[in-house]
C-alpha cells in the first residue's frame, strides 16, 4: 500500500476579479485571510497540494489560482488543461460577478473539458437580510445550463465558514465519478513532465 | 494603465513571454500587452480549427475533420531538444508544472530520393540503410571519438586541435564520405547550411554532442513536443510573469512607443493612455521602424489523415532534407504531429514542412518536403519575412527580438532571449535566480 502513489486531482478557481479566489486559495493554504487583498500576499504562489483522507482512500486536492490575470486579460487556456474540477466563484453581495458565471462556465467547459463543476458563492458574511443573489437566482442558473453543476456551496473566507466542508466534499465527489480512472491515471499517462536528470547537480534546497 | 513600470512588455510571443517571466521574477514591474485577443502572438496555437481555415480564408472544414475544437495547430513548427537550453529554462523556472510532454518518435533524414531513420544507437546504425559497410565501421569509430571527447582534456582530442581545426579536417580525418557528412552536419548537429564545415570543428562536436545527450534523456529521439502544441510554452511563462506580479493586458492597440530625451523610451500610448516605463521589450511587428528584413521563410502546414509513409506509422517525426541532396542552399525540415498529442482529432496528423526562401517560387522550393508526405487533405502556406533589429536596444531601451526562424527547434529561440536580457539588464541570465518556491509539493 505505501507504493501505491497518491492520486493528485488539480482543481481550478474560476471567476471575476475580487470575488475571493485568492482568499479562498490562502484558506486552503493556511487557513488564514487578510482583509484588504494585498496581492503580494499570494505573489509567487502557483497552486499548492493538500491530502484528504477519505474513508477508504487518500487524494491530493492541487488548488490553482489564476495569478490575478483576469483582472485585465484573460486567463491563458493552459490553466485550464488536465483540470479534474473547477471551482466557479461568485460574491454573494455582488450581483454582476453572478451574472457573467456563463462566460466563464464557457470557458471551462472549453478548456477543461472533463474537469467537473462546482459553484461558489463566497463572501456569505456580507449576504445578509436583502440578498444580491438570492437562492432562486442560483437556482435558475443551474437548470439553465443543463446541471452541468455538481454541486453549490457558499463560504466565508473571512470567517471561514463552509471552506473545508467545500473542500472535503469535492474531494469525495471527484473520487466516487473517477475511481476507475483514478487506478488508471498511472498505467494510461505515456506523457510526462519534464525534470531535472541529475538532482545531485542541484543545491539542496533547505527552504 | 496610467501607471508606471520598469518594463512593459509588447507581444506574447514566446521570447516576450520568456522575458516577462524573468523580469517579474527579478522583481521588476512588468506590463505586458498584446494587441490581439488571444495569449502567443506568432507563437500560438490556434484552435478551433475553424479559426485556421478562416485565418488563410479557406472555406470552413467539412465534418470529417472532427470537432473543431480538439485541433490545436501551431503557426510555426518547433521541437524541443530534450537537454537543450529551453528545456533547462522550463525546469529552472517551474514552468514545466504546467507542461506534459512526449517524446517525438523518430528523427528521418533524406538522402537519394528517399527517408531514412537517423540511427539512434549502435544497433540502429549497423542496420541503417544510410552507409555501407565500411563507411559504418568509419562512422563508428567517429561516433565514438565525440563521445569520449572531452574540451578540457586535450589527451581525447587525439592531436587535433578542435579549436583551430575546422570541422571539414575532423571528417577527413575519419574517412567520412560526404554522404555521412551530410546527414551528421545536418540531422544531428543541426546546421542549416554548410557553413560549419570551415568553422573549428569544437561548434560542431558540442552540437552532436547535445544530440546526444538529449536523446540519452528520454530515449526515442532527442526532441520533446508539448500535449495542446507550442502554443501552451508562452502561456506558462506568462503565467509564471502573472504570479509575480506582471500585469496582463490583452485586445490592446498600440498606437505609439513614446520616446523622450536622447531618443529614450518613456512611455507606450494606446488611444489616450499613456502607460510609463523605462524600458520596453517586444517583437519586431511592434517597431517596424526599427528592424530589418534579413529573409524570408516558408512555412506550409498540411493536414493529413494518415501517418507518413516509411516512418513506421510514427504519430511524431521530424524529417531533414540535407541542401545539397535537393540541390539548395538551406535545408528543408518537415515536423510531424498528431492527435496523439491533442492537437488534432482522432487519426489526423499535421505535418509542417519549412524552409528559407531562396527563390521567388517558394512554393515549390518545399515541394521535395511536401512529396514525402502522401496525399494531403488540406494545405496552408505562408511567406514571413524574418526581421532583426537594427540595433541592440541599449540606447533607446527598446529591447526588440528577432523573428522565429525557419529552424525547427528552440535553441536559436533561446539564445536571443539570453541575448536580450543581457542587453536589457546588464546581467546574465541567471537560471538558478529563478529557482522558487512555486509549488510546495517539492520541498
Ligand atoms: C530538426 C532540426 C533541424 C534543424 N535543422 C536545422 C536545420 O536543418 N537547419 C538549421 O538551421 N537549423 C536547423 N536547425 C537549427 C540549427 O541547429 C541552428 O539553430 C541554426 O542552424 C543556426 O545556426 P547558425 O549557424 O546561424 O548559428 P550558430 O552561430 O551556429 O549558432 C548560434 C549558437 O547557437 C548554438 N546552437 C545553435 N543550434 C544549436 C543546437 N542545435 N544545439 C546546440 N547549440 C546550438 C551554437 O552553439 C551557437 O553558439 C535545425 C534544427 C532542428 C531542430
Ligand atoms: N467580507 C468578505 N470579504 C472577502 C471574502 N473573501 C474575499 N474577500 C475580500 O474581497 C477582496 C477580493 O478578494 P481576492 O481573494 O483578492 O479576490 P480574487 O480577485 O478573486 O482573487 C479582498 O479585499 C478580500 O479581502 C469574504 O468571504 N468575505
Ligand atoms: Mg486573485
Amino acid at each position: 500500500m505505501a507504493m501505491v502513489k497518491t492520486p493528485v486531482l488539480k482543481v481550478i478557481l474560476c471567476g471575476e476579479y475580487g470575488v475571493g479566489k485568492s482568499s479562498i486559495f490562502r484558506r486552503f493554504i493556511n487557513n488564514t485571510f487578510v482583509p484588504n487583498s494585498d496581492r503580494r500576499s499570494t505573489l509567487g504562489l502557483d497552486h499548492f497540494e493538500k491530502p484528504y483522507q477519505l474513508t477508504d482512500k487518500t487524494v491530493k486536492l492541487q488548488l490553482w489560482d489564476t495569478g490575478g490575470m483576469e483582472r485585465i486579460a484573460s486567463v491563458t487556456s493552459s490553466y485550464y488543461k488536465f483540470a479534474e474540477a473547477a471551482i466557479l466563484v461568485f460574491s454573494l453581495d455582488n450581483a454582476s460577478s453572478f451574472h457573467v458565471l456563463s462566460q466563464h462556465l464557457l470557458d471551462i467547459v472549453t478548456y477543461a473539458e472533463n474537469a467537473k463543476i462546482f459553484l461558489c458563492g463566497n463572501k456569505s458574511d456580507l449576504e445578509g437580510s436583502s440578498p444580491q443573489v438570492t437562492d432562486a437566482d442560483i437556482e435558475t442558473f443551474c437548470e439553465q445550463c443543463h446541471n452541468l453543476i455538481s454541486t453549490t456551496y457558499k463560504t466565508s473566507c473571512k470567517n471561514g465558514t463552509g471552506i473545508e466542508e467545500m473542500f472535503t466534499d469535492i474531494a469525495m465527489q471527484l473520487v466516487e465519478s473517477n475511481r476507475s480512472r483514478i487506478e488508471l491515471q498511472t498505467l494510461d499517462h505515456n506523457s510526462f513532465k519534464i525534470s531535472n536528470p541529475d538532482p545531485v547537480d542541484e543545491p539542496s534546497c533547505s527552504c | 494603465m496610467d501607471e508606471e513600470y520598469d518594463a512593459i512588455v509588447l507581444g506574447t510571443g514566446l521570447k516576450e513571454c520568456i522575458l516577462s517571466g524573468m523580469l517579474s521574477v527579478s522583481g521588476k514591474k512588468v506590463l505586458h500587452i498584446d494587441r490581439n485577443k488571444y495569449y502567443g502572438g506568432e507563437s500560438a496555437s490556434i484552435t478551433p480549427l475553424e479559426e485556421l481555415f478562416a485565418k488563410f480564408n479557406a472555406p470552413a472544414p467539412d465534418e470529417t475533420y472532427g470537432r473543431g475544437r480538439d485541433w490545436n495547430v501551431d503557426l510555426i513548427p518547433k521541437l524541443l531538444m530534450a537537454n537543450g537550453l529551453l528545456v533547462k529554462l522550463l525546469i529552472h523556472t517551474g514552468v514545466t508544472r504546467y507542461l506534459e510532454f512526449k517524446s517525438v518518435e523518430g528523427s528521418y533524414v533524406y538522402k537519394g530520393g528517399k527517408i531514412s531513420k537517423v540511427p539512434v544507437d549502435q544497433k540502429e546504425a549497423l542496420a541503417s540503410d544510410l552507409m555501407g559497410m565500411f563507411e559504418k565501421r568509419r562512422f563508428r569509430n567517429f561516433l565514438i571519438y565525440v563521445q569520449d571527447f572531452q574540451e578540457d582534456d586535450a589527451k581525447t582530442w587525439k592531436d587535433l586541435d578542435p579549436n583551430t581545426a575546422n570541422m571539414q579536417s575532423l571528417y577527413d580525418k575519419f574517412g567520412l564520405d560526404k554522404n555521412t557528412q551530410d546527414f551528421t552536419g545536418h540531422a544531428l548537429a543541426l546546421y542549416l547550411n554548410d557553413n560549419y564545415l570551415q568553422q573549428p570543428a569544437i561548434q560542431t562536436i558540442r552540437r552532436i554532442k547535445l544530440y546526444s545527450d538529449s536523446l540519452a534523456r528520454y530515449g526515442k529521439s532527442p526532441y520533446l513536443y508539448p500535449m495542446y502544441g507550442l502554443g501552451e510554452l508562452p502561456q506558462g511563462f506568462a503565467r509564471l510573469s502573472a504570479i509575480y506580479g506582471g500585469t496582463y493586458m490583452l485586445d490592446k492597440p498600440i498606437d505609439e512607443i513614446v520616446l523622450g530625451e536622447g531618443g529614450k523610451v518613456v512611455g507606450v500610448r494606446s488611444g489616450n493612455e499613456i502607460a510609463k516605463c523605462k524600458q520596453v521589450y517586444c517583437d519586431p511587428s511592434y517597431v517596424p521602424d526599427r528592424v530589418r528584413k534579413k529573409a524570408q521563410v516558408i512555412r506550409c502546414i498540411c493536414l493529413l489523415d494518415h501517418p507518413i509513409p516509411n516512418t513506421k506509422d510514427a504519430l511524431s517525426t521530424q524529417i531533414i532534407i540535407p541542401q545539397k541532396q535537393v540541390g539548395r542552399h538551406s535545408d528543408i525540415y518537415i515536423s510531424v504531429v498528431s492527435y496523439t498529442h491533442q492537437v488534432a482529432a482522432k487519426g489526423w496528423f499535421i505535418a509542417m514542412v519549412s524552409t528559407t526562401v531562396e527563390t521567388n517560387d517558394p512554393e515549390s522550393e518545399i515541394k521535395p518536403g511536401l512529396d514525402l508526405l502522401g496525399p494531403i487533405r488540406q494545405k496552408f502556406v505562408s511567406v514571413s519575412d524574418y526581421y532583426e533589429p537594427i540595433d541592440d536596444g541599449t540606447q533607446s531601451q527598446i529591447f526588440i527580438s528577432e523573428s522565429y526562424d525557419a529552424t525547427t527547434h528552440f535553441e536559436t529561440t533561446c539564445l536571443d532571449v539570453i541575448k536580450i536580457y543581457k542587453y536589457g539588464t546588464g546581467e546574465d541570465f541567471d537560471f538558478s535566480k529563478v529557482k522558487v518556491e512555486l509549488g510546495e509539493e517539492e520541498q
